[in-house]
């Protein structure tokens, strides 16, 4: 039946070729048109799994507590403390800057030179205060004296002036729109204006201005993004020369490239017409579609040439490579997609959106690289003494690799791949979830705005690793001491969580207020049992502290974690629950989770929920498509083995290199083992052919390696070659994905062209079991031809 | 400067309570916690030779040998507790919010309730015991009780000779018109009482609203000084020479010479409210304040010098132990060096 439907294809569409090219081409100018409106898109809820309870408590209390796009600039003096006159000029200049820059919430810039800032001071009759920085300030020696007096006064040191007096802030809260167009506020925009009015303008001599927040985060993910069109095109020129060493031919080199770009095309095309925009982390997808494209195109020269060396015209040479490749280019690329497709299954937005992205490009190399290619192959003229991936000690060099498939050398092989997969397994075991570095994860440790990130919380009493726990409660409940007692228990049993540096909450600051309202005496740094005390402690706390929302029936504790490492995060919300249940009521819950390591902790458990299944599905999904091609359960786990013992050492790469399992990382093992799949694929159908003709394993693997060896040599090049620039990216999640699959490109390569053979060496011992196994190695041999 | 003393012999009123003021509400005990000694701590004393106990917020009552190492005893309750005397190396009490009154007969590894009752809604902040039987304990509002068995029950007491002439006049007339109105008023129209001092024979009291008595007979009765402050006072301490210093709001430090008959007013340079007084076996003064307030006089309290401390934090009380300071602070335990 294949044989019949692979023929009928294979003429109508070679009887038909210039209308198969005009059709291509007709699509081509469609979807290059679509693909030149495809847009960057990033969201935050893409990245979070929307159907976790904790994520579903962060949505619902968002309104409340989640306006959390503030923008942080810490001006320091490198020498010295801040009381110069410089400084202040400096200070002054970076907060009328920042205040009106559009788009930002012009009541909530705060400084030492917002009026908002004032110091109160308790005396003899109540309270008495005034803004820190006089409306006569001079920056004389005089006036800096009577500001730093009032800043100790204000209680803002660690706040807005750094605990050493080195620096001093200014913050900023971001509006959704910008009040001046009444647009969605542009994110970049805001980012770029940060940089090069703010930054630019201020940092001189010894003023240095150091800048987080999640607007300029993006925006420094967005400029590193940016990199990725020079690592595309380092790629494309790498790959050209691998290939053109690979078939001497520049007309030759071109064809492949030329297809797989044609797919790159295609494939963005159809995203932006079914809606979709690029994230930055589907950036790779374009990356591996080339790839995989110009590694099968590679496969597809090689079948081409090799037969016009045999005597074929060209024409016959690409019909009979198009006939011999479909089948098996087809499963390899039917499994990379299924491979991404088992991505779906898990719950965050962007995995999804990669698993579309990635299958999509996939199932269009499926048209571009085995059909048009061998179409525009048709077309040209290759000479019969066109030699493609063929080196000179090319024969010895298969000869003595063939000697894998026989038994003395393949106990080796096999004992040294056990004992690596031991190993593998056995450190893979620690493999943490999570990011597992400080900063923002998706930058460099040592990227601009992570230094900045830490010398921020370095001196300031602030910490970017913070978790909410959200009280949800009765009307009003601030009013009572029951509830805020609880609540004020609760935090204590957080504080003293190992991993929990503060935390803070209104029952904490009510206790502040009210021995404030006592003369500021410490003996009454308590809750106030008396309800008319205790509203008046709560009074002063307005609902956009971010502590209590307008009727005060829900209540953050905010918890700042000493960083944002899985254990640290699992020991925290262990004790939560803990807590939880000892304190929790009815009328008051405690519920996970809001804050960056709340949406971290909800991450990094639907990503270790997910891991399992989704192995299982990739694998499979696999195993399926090896055994509808193989028909044989020996030819599936001489393929499959390797790919799992990969897998596993996979796992222990990341160990060793302190790779997280993150959104970023999951799915690349998904992808690892799809792609992975494709070199056992391509060797055993040539060497099932054989083996259904009688030959000894050596023998079968020996052809395989002169028919495909170098071709699946040359396409793990590629493949590696295409995602290893991401190497050099200035994003930190790019870099670890371009290392992983750099590793499970190669190392399955490897594995395909040593262990692979050294496994048939024991599945096909001797001729007497191979007569009884024959019957189904000629239907698996039939489907390879 | 004239020394008033205003003798007022009175005790309005005289409650007899049993141990527990109520009972609906049994308190919760203190959990066990890690960062105890790093806590809010209100109180710190020294208990025989070595062995030190402070107290503060969530029950915690920290017990230690060298003032590094610290272990928190059980007790009974929850509340914030505000003050630690102890009597003999073995009997001790404390005293804090809710009107708790804890009871130790073992040098402080364990504690009972004496006295507790959350509803007054008011703190005890000091207690002082006269002998093993009698003792007094002060508040809040003037809340006031005072025992003679030792703790086993106590009573309550209203010490009119603190309220403003104006006040005595309204309360009389409040008393005929409505009585229960005359018990709501009399239960919060007192000066808060912050401070016992021990000295000898005589009972100091410091106060609110300058506040500043003195009584022979262990606070049954009380003279009060002249008015020489309008603001509270926090912390007293007599100096070797027989001098009193007492320190209070705002950076406010009197030197009563020849006890108190003369009052002058000492500069410090500071507005931050002053917390305790102690003196030093040098006979140097020291006077604890918020944020980070650390005053020394070498000169029997005439001058002081600062020695701010980095922090910040508030130095609330303090005990001399081995040549260090100790002071328990809004971040618990610290140790300073002199």
């Amino acid at each position: 039946m294949k044989i019949s439907l692979a023929n009928r294809i294979e003429v109508a569409l070679f009887r038909h070729r210039l209308f198969v090219l005009v059709l291509f081409f007709l699509t081509s100018v469609f979807l290059l048109f679509q693909a030149s409106q495809i847009r960057l898109d990033a969201s935050f809820t893409k990245n979070i799994p929307l159907e976790h309870s904790y994520m579903k408590t962060y949505l619902k209390h968002r309104a409340n507590f989640g306006g959390a796009n503030n923008i942080l600039i810490s001006v320091c003096d490198s020498e010295g403390d801040i009381f110069n006159p410089e400084f202040f000029t400096a200070l002054k200049g970076v907060h009328d800057k920042l205040f009106f820059i559009p788009g930002v919430d012009r009541i909530q810039v705060k400084s030492l030179f917002s009026p908002s800032t004032r110091f109160v001071e308790v005396v003899e009759d109540g309270f008495a205060g005034g803004p820190v920085i006089p409306a006569d300030f001079q920056a004389t020696t005089e006036g800096l004296a009577i500001v730093k007096g009032n800043i100790e006064k204000a209680g803002i040191v660690g706040g807005i002036v750094a605990d050493d007096y080195s620096c001093a802030m200014v913050k900023a809260a971001l509006l959704d729109i910008n009040p001046e167009t009444g647009e969605k506020l542009d994110t970049l925009q805001i980012a770029e204006k940060l940089e090069n009015e703010v930054r630019q303008s201020y940092e001189k001599n010894n003023i240095t201005v150091h800048i987080i927040g999640f607007a300029k985060m993006v925006g420094d993910v967005a400029q590193g993004a940016k990199g990725v069109v020079l690592f595309f095109a380092i790629a494309i020129a790498i790959t050209a020369v691998m290939v053109y060493i690979f078939c001497h031919s520049i007309r030759l080199t071109i064809l492949p490239i030329f297809c797989s770009l044609i797919a790159v095309v295609w494939q963005m095309g159809m995203l932006s017409s079914l809606g979709f925009g690029l994230d930055p982390m589907s950036i790779l997808v374009p990356f591996l579609v080339f790839a995989i494209g110009v590694s099968h195109g590679v496969q597809m020269i090689n079948s081409v040439v090799k037969k016009v060396g045999l005597g074929l015209t060209c024409t016959a040479a690409a019909q009979a490579s198009f006939r011999a490749l479909l089948i098996p280019g087809g499963i390899a690329l039917l499994s990379d997609t299924v491979g991404f497709l088992t991505l779906l299954s898990i719950d965050i937005g962007i995995i999804r959106e990669l698993a579309i992205t990635a299958s999509l490009g996939v199932a269009m190399i499926i048209l571009t690289n085995l059909v048009l290619l061998p179409v525009m192959l048709s077309y040209m003229t290759i000479k019969q003494s066109a030699k493609v991936g063929q080196l000179k000690e090319e024969s010895t060099v298969w000869l003595a690799l063939s000697s894998f498939a026989t038994k003395g050398p393949a106990v080796i092989i096999l004992s040294i791949t056990a004992a690596l997969y031991l190993v593998g397994f056995y450190k893979g075991q620690e493999l943490k979830i999570g990011e597992l570095h400080a900063g923002a994860p998706a930058l460099h440790e040592s990227s601009r705005y992570n230094t900045d990130t830490f010398l921020i919380t370095d001196r300031y009493a602030i910490s970017v690793d913070y978790m909410s726990v959200i009280i949800e409660t009765t009307p009003e409940a601030c009013t009572y001491y029951d509830i805020m007692s609880t609540i004020n228990n609760f935090q204590w049993r957080m504080e003293n969580v190992a991993g929990v540096q503060s935390a803070v909450s209104l029952a904490s600051i009510s206790k502040i207020v009210n021995a404030g309202y006592n003369e500021g005496n410490p003996k009454w740094r308590v809750i106030p049992r008396n309800q008319q005390t205790l509203v008046q402690s709560i009074a002063r706390v307005p609902s956009s502290s971010g502590l209590l929302n307008s009727d005060c029936s829900v209540m953050p504790v905010i918890l700042f974690l000493e960083d944002h490492k899985a254990e640290t995060i699992n020991t925290v919300i262990d004790a939560v629950q803990a807590a939880s249940k000892v304190l929790g009521t009815e009328q008051v819950q405690f519920k996970l989770a809001s804050g960056p390591v709340g949406v971290m902790a909800a991450t990094n458990e639907a990503v270790s929920e997910a891991q399992v299944p989704m192995m299982l599905y990739v694998y499979g999904a696999v195993i399926l498509l090896c055994l509808i091609s193989f028909r044989s359960i020996r030819a599936t786990a001489v393929v499959i083995l390797p790919l799992y013992v990969v897998s596993t050492l996979a796992q222990w790469l990341m160990t060793a290199l302190d790779i997280g399992l993150t959104v970023s990382t999951l799915p690349v093992i998904a992808l690892g083992v799809g792609i992975g799949v494709d070199y056992g694929i391509y060797i055993l159908s040539t060497m099932s052919t054989k083996l259904n003709e009688g030959a000894k394993v050596q023998d079968a693997y020996l052809a395989a390696l002169k028919e495909r060896g170098s071709a699946v040599l040359i396409t793990g090049l590629t493949l590696a070659i295409g995602v290893s620039t991401w190497f050099f990216s200035d994003l930190k999640f790019q870099m670890d994905m371009g290392i992983l699959l750099t590793f499970m490109f190669l190392v399955n390569m490897l594995a395909a062209i040593i262990v692979l053979p050294a496994l048939a060496a024991f599945f096909w011992p001797s001729k007497a079991e191979e007569e009884k196994d024959s019957g189904e190695v000629q239907i698996a041999g039939r489907t390879g031809i | 400067m004239r020394f008033l003393i205003f003798t007022i012999a009175l005790l309005v009123c005289s409650f007899s309570l049993t141990s527990y003021g109520f009972q609906s509400e049994s308190p919760s005990p203190a959990i066990q916690a890690p960062l105890a000694d790093k806590s809010l701590l209100l109180d710190i004393t020294q208990v025989g030779q070595s062995k030190l106990v402070a107290v503060g917020e969530y029950g915690h009552i920290l017990l230690s040998n060298d003032g590094e190492n610290w272990r928190q005893a059980n007790v009974p309750v929850q509340s914030t507790l505000t003050s630690v005397y102890f009597l003999t190396p073995e009997l001790g009490w404390v005293v804090g919010h809710d009107s708790t009154i804890l009871h130790t007969s073992d040098g402080g590894e364990s504690w009972e309730i004496q006295y507790f009752s959350p509803e007054l809604e008011k703190p005890l902040f000091d207690i002082a015991f006269d002998n093993e039987n009698h003792g007094i304990a002060v508040g809040a509002y003037g809340q006031t009780l005072r025992t003679s068995d030792g703790g086993k029950t106590w009573q309550s007491e209203f010490h009119q000779e603190f309220l403003l002439p104006d006040d005595v006049e309204y309360l009389a007339e409040l008393k005929q018109e409505d009585e229960e109105a005359y018990l709501d008023e009399i239960a919060f129209i007192l000066p808060h009482f912050n401070k016992l001092v021990k000295d000898g024979r005589t009972l100091f009291l410091l106060g609110e609203t300058g506040m500043l008595a003195k009584s022979n007979d262990f606070g049954v009765t009380w003279q009060q000084f002249e008015d020489i402050y309008q603001g509270s006072f926090f912390g007293l301490a007599r100096t070797k020479t027989g001098n009193l210093i007492v320190a209070g709001l705002r950076g406010h430090v009197f030197r009563g010479i020849k006890n108190g008959s003369n009052w002058n007013e000492i500069s410090t340079n500071t507005t931050a409210l002053l917390n305790e007084v102690l003196i030093s076996k040098d006979d140097r003064v020291l006077i604890l304040g918020n944020n980070g307030v650390l005053l020394e006089s070498t000169d029997d309290g005439l001058t002081y010098r600062l020695h701010p401390q980095k922090d910040g934090k508030s130095l609330i009380a303090g005990v001399l132990f081995n040549g260090k300071l100790i002071v328990v602070s809004d971040v618990g335990i610290k140790q300073i060096s002199l």
